[in-house]
């Protein structure tokens, strides 16, 4: 009955995102559609779906949700996902949801049907919750905020080559680096908290394999390139394509470290 | 049949267009002489800066010529013409199906000036209103402008003719908002005092927060300053402005740049990366080239901005034939309902005498050798024979109806229905539907969907 449950919440979920995908895809290339509207009011409607789905998939699986790289990342989409459904609202950025419901979506499915969930004793700490929790709260904002910053590289491209055709469908370049900009300054004190648990959980387990040392790397990297952000744009005035460049560095170094977390968790242990 | 009688921008000159326009102010008298012409059963009268239109209900296909004789002389004297025969060559007229055709594509901004531009649907609404208030629009026409807004909604919707900018201004402002989501919190700076600057400023800065003007004549700043409720500020200041403003609207008639890449450079520092954008309409260019290439500002000068106007226009042109075949949709489907309208009163007068004759037999036989049943039994005697005239009747009314929504001459099959069932009086209301009828008809028919 659970299973059962979890399975019509899934599919529910993954066609609210699937649905929505397509009209913002449709929406950015230009094609006119009545529906359009309704892509965000989708993303909207998938994420109680999501968010159910996650409880009750926990409870077939009899797991946490944020253990297990996939899981978590499911439960990292599903924030991304509220957080905008929210913050769309005040910063009129509905076009970064072209990008927020397509990665829901794969990391949803990739929550189901890609690899095992990751339950080994050995990595089990009480500083792991808090570790989890805050990383995947600061990687769904910076997901926001690098979406932001796409679409602002992409506005931005067009303006200064005066290729105005089809400009209509972004935001205002100036709402993009807003939200940007609220992003990572939400993001920022999270990523914190997670990076700082990270070392400690680290020091616990006594993990000191060459892609610990390489995923801790990355961590302390991307802190410094998003601080480096936020500081350079209040004391020197950085705005826009700098301010976007830098984003979207910070993101790709936190989607490395990531990255490390789904190869150790395919491969199997935490020394891989 | 509707007829319209009229002149625009494509057939006459706007010193004869301005001799007709009736504001809201002049236009009830207006519609009040056109309605006391009898010529005219319904009437709406349009005025628009490229238009003066005279949209009018004849009596009967017989009543069209003298309909268009009657309206021309009014709108000679509407133009102050000596004679009809003066404002001639400028008068277009449309009659009966070309008529309708020609309303619905005005109401659809297919023979404005610029196509798609939105104002002649408000202004259609507003003639109608004004029509409506006088009591000179009830009827067939009344119907055929309102069907003209929903199909005016209807070729926005399913097609782009609106979509994209197609005037150096709104293409000016769409920049902006591209750049700038809160436009009414920015502030606009004037470069230049003279018309083109006026011409931006109406466009640009009626939204804007805050509306400057820095000239190189003070006095002149000063003066535009107090017609745009703006204010003036010194030529001397232009950099400081510079660092306050988001969008710059350049006009000057100097034959030098006078922004430099060196001045916004300083600028850009001060504002601390804020987003500038330059409107430049002057030729020679008042802001230098690279100025573009500054991170953060964006240069668009007059050539930038008529390429946008002609992309939209050809957007909007390549949306025609979508919206024509919509309008001739909707123009078959009016002309269907007014063909059903023609049968109405022979069907009317059917059901009526049926009806008639029937109960009238059956009221003299419940008086004499059935003056025994009781209340039941003559309810249930009524309900028999109603229910056999709907029966009977129910055949030749669909057929007569669907004869004229087919478009073919039903006068022909209800003149042989008057005749069959003695139906005089519906002759005359038939001619009435015709002609001298329609004025005031009150029609409940439904348009088809």
């Amino acid at each position: 009955m659970t299973l059962q449950l979890a399975n019509v919440l899934f599919a529910a979920t993954a066609v609210a995102y699937a649905a929505a995908s397509v009209l913002f895809v449709a929406e950015l290339g230009g094609r006119l559609l009545a529906v359009a509207p309704w892509a965000p009011r989708l993303v909207a409607v998938g994420v109680p779906l999501h968010a159910a789905h996650i409880v009750v998939w926990s409870m077939v699986l009899h797991v946490c949700p944020v253990e297990g790289i996939h899981f978590a990342l499911s439960v990292a989409s599903m924030l991304v996902c509220f957080v905008y459904a929210i913050a769309r609202l005040r910063f009129r950025v509905d076009a970064v949801g072209a990008f927020v419901a397509p990665q829901a979506l794969a990391f949803l499915l990739a929550s189901r049907f890609v690899g095992p969930v990751d339950d080994e004793p050995r990595l089990r700490s009480t500083i792991l919750p808090f570790h989890v929790a805050s990383s995947l709260l600061g990687i769904a904002l910076f997901t926001l905020a690098f979406a932001a910053a796409v679409a602002y590289l992409l506005q931005e491209h067009r303006l200064k080559h005066k290729n105005l055709e089809g400009i209509l469908r972004l935001p205002a370049i100036d709402a993009l680096d807003r939200a940007e900009h609220r992003f990572l300054v939400a993001g920022f004190p999270l990523l914190t908290i997670g990076i700082l648990t990270g070392t400690i959980w680290a020091r616990e387990i006594e993990a000191g394999s060459l892609a610990g040392i390489a995923r801790a790397v990355l961590s302390y990297a991307s802190w410094a390139l998003i601080g480096g952000v936020l500081l350079l744009r209040a004391s020197a005035g950085w705005r826009g394509k700098r301010a976007a460049v830098g984003t979207i560095l910070g993101f790709g170094l936190a989607m490395l470290v990531l990255a490390f977390y789904l190869v150790r968790s395919l491969v199997g242990g935490v020394h891989a | 049949m509707i007829v319209v009688v009229g002149l625009s921008h494509r057939s006459a000159p706007v010193e004869v267009r301005e001799r007709l326009a009736a504001g809201p102010d002049v236009l009830p008298a207006v519609l009040a002489r056109l309605a006391g012409r009898d010529e005219l059963a319904e009437v709406m009268f349009l005025s628009t800066c490229n238009r003066v239109e005279v949209v009018a209900l004849a009596y009967g296909d017989a009543g069209v010529d003298r309909a268009v004789i009657a309206i021309r002389e009014e709108l000679a004297r509407q133009g102050g013409a000596a004679s009809g025969a003066e404002l001639a060559p400028y008068l277009y007229e449309e009659r009966g199906d070309e008529a309708v055709r020609h309303v619905f594509r005005v109401a659809a901004s297919l023979d404005s000036m610029v196509l798609g531009e939105p104002q002649i649907l408000g202004q259609v609404k507003d003639a109608y209103d004004a029509a409506v208030a006088a009591g000179t629009l009830r009827g067939t026409l009344g119907r055929c402008v309102s069907r003209a807004f929903a199909l005016a909604k209807r070729v926005r919707t399913e097609t782009a003719i609106g979509a994209g900018s197609v005037s150096i201004s709104s293409v000016a402002v769409e920049l902006a908002r591209r750049i700038f989501t809160d436009l009414d919190e920015r502030v606009v700076l004037l470069l230049g005092a003279g018309e083109m600057a006026e011409a931006a400023a109406r466009s640009l800065g009626k939204g804007a927060r805050t509306l400057r003007i820095c000239n190189r004549s003070f006095d002149r700043a000063a003066a535009l300053a107090r017609d745009l409720h703006a204010a003036a500020v010194p030529w001397e200041g232009l950099e400081a402005e510079l660092a306050q403003a988001d969008v710059v609207v350049a006009s000057t008639a100097s034959v030098k740049p006078v922004v430099t890449r060196e001045m916004v450079r300083r600028v850009m520092k001060a504002r601390r990366g804020r987003s500038l954008l330059f409107v430049d309409i002057a030729v020679p260019r008042n802001v230098e080239r690279e100025v573009h290439a500054i991170d953060n500002v964006y240069v668009f000068d007059v050539d930038d901005l008529e390429q946008e106007v002609a992309r939209g226009m050809k957007a909007r042109h390549a949306q025609v034939d979508a919206a024509e075949a919509i309008v001739a949709d909707e123009v078959a489907q009016f002309l269907l309902w007014t063909r059903g309208l023609e049968v109405q009163p022979t069907v009317v007068a059917m059901r009526t005498k049926a009806r008639a004759v029937l109960f009238s037999e059956l009221e003299r036989t419940l008086a004499g050798r059935l003056r025994h049943l009781g209340e039941g039994d003559r309810a249930a005697l009524t309900q028999m024979l109603e229910s056999g005239v709907n029966k009977l009747l129910h055949a030749p009314t669909t057929k007569l109806k669907a004869r004229a929504a087919e478009g073919d001459d039903a006068g022909d099959l209800a003149a042989a229905v008057r005749f069959l069932f003695d139906l005089e009086e519906a002759a005359a209301a038939q001619q009435a539907a015709r002609g001298e009828g329609e004025k005031g008809r009150d029609d409940d028919d439904r348009l088809p969907h």
